[in-house]
């Protein structure tokens, strides 16, 4: 196997962050990260930028949101 | 994230009592049968623009509430991405139930019911609330060049700042996560939250907000950047980084 150096690691980084890679894509990136410390701690700047934007939209939709659509859902439903 | 498959919202309505096994196989034929029944072309392919004139059962009605209604959270705050305020979101929330709800006869038991729904909201979106606010360079935004964007790509950084620029990120407040996501670009930041936060394929978001799949990539790549180099000024304007000011990561 050989190394698929940093320009490829690099350029695929994101789609091998959100899975997006073929598999022997993906198994290349991984080798190459496991001998580039420069290529692994760019990956963990990705996850870690992931994780805080998961952390951030964690909304939860008000009650009386909940409320009303189910109201609605029933009031359309009684005049079919 | 979890992608519910069918099965948990027949189980919940076992849960529930209300129905026998022989009534939901008969609920899930007939919903399926009406979609057979319908002369509309795949109806997975665009979601539905007028209502369906069609008889909603109290058992329809009692399916849709056990499948789609668990995601409303998940629609609320892609809601907030999309409007960014509390009370168009919540608006937009409901008329996409609403939407969903008339349309459900159209939804095929067994696809990506979350997809479904994401693309019935981002269409009306679009449709009923984009045009109303004030997005000058809307639409001409995938046609910008990067360093009209004010991101060059030509950062040379080193290894520490980077793993500086993790610790830093991991330690932001959420709030500014927050507001430096909805700064970036609407597309961009749509792109990030399908992708990021709900976890969907680059061909899934391809298909809820229509465009190829190219675009979506470098849509996601777009905003990442511009998110990352928003939170590193952040983080250095507040010396939560402990890096030197990240050297090339700015315009």
């Amino acid at each position: 196997m050989t190394d698929c150096g940093c320009d490829k690691a690099k350029a695929e980084l994101e789609e091998y962050l959100h899975n997006e890679l073929a598999k022997a894509d993906a198994a290349d990136v991984a080798e190459h990260m496991a001998n580039c410390v420069d290529c692994t701690t760019e990956h963990q700047v990705g996850i870690v930028l992931t994780a805080a934007v998961q952390r951030a939209c964690k909304e939860k939709a008000p009650e009386e949101l909940r409320a009303e659509v189910l109201l609605k859902l029933r009031e359309i439903q009684a005049t079919h | 994230m979890t992608m519910t498959a069918p099965v948990t919202g027949v189980e919940a309505v076992i849960d529930d009592g209300r129905f026998t096994g022989e009534s939901i196989a008969q609920e899930l034929h007939s919903l399926l049968m009406t979609t057979d029944a319908t002369e509309e072309p795949t109806p997975t392919a665009e979601a539905p623009v007028a209502p369906a004139k069609r008889v909603i059962s109290a058992d329809t009605r009692a399916l849709f509430e056990d499948q789609a209604l668990q995601y409303m959270d998940q629609l609320y705050a892609a809601a907030m991405r999309m409007t960014r305020n509390p009370a168009d979101a919540a608006d937009l929330v409901q008329e996409t139930f609403v939407k969903a709800y008339q349309a459900f006869g159209q939804f095929t038991q067994g696809t990506n019911l979350k997809a479904w729904l994401y693309r019935i909201q981002t269409n009306t979106f679009i449709n009923n609330y984009r045009k109303n606010q004030r997005n000058p360079y809307q639409g001409t935004i995938d046609e910008l060049e990067d360093w009209q964007l004010g991101n060059a790509e030509s950062v040379t950084q080193s290894t520490s700042t980077r793993s500086a620029e993790a610790e830093a990120i991991d330690h932001l407040p959420d709030s500014a996560v927050k507001d430096a996501l909805q700064s970036i670009p609407e597309d961009f930041r749509l792109a990030v939250y399908f992708a990021d936060v709900e976890g969907f394929s680059y061909q899934e978001i391809a298909d809820i907000m229509k465009t190829p799949v190219g675009t979506v990539m470098s849509r996601l790549h777009r905003g990442r950047r511009m998110l990352r180099d928003m939170l590193a000024d952040y983080a250095r304007d507040r010396g939560i980084s402990s890096a030197p000011a990240a050297t090339g990561s700015k315009k």
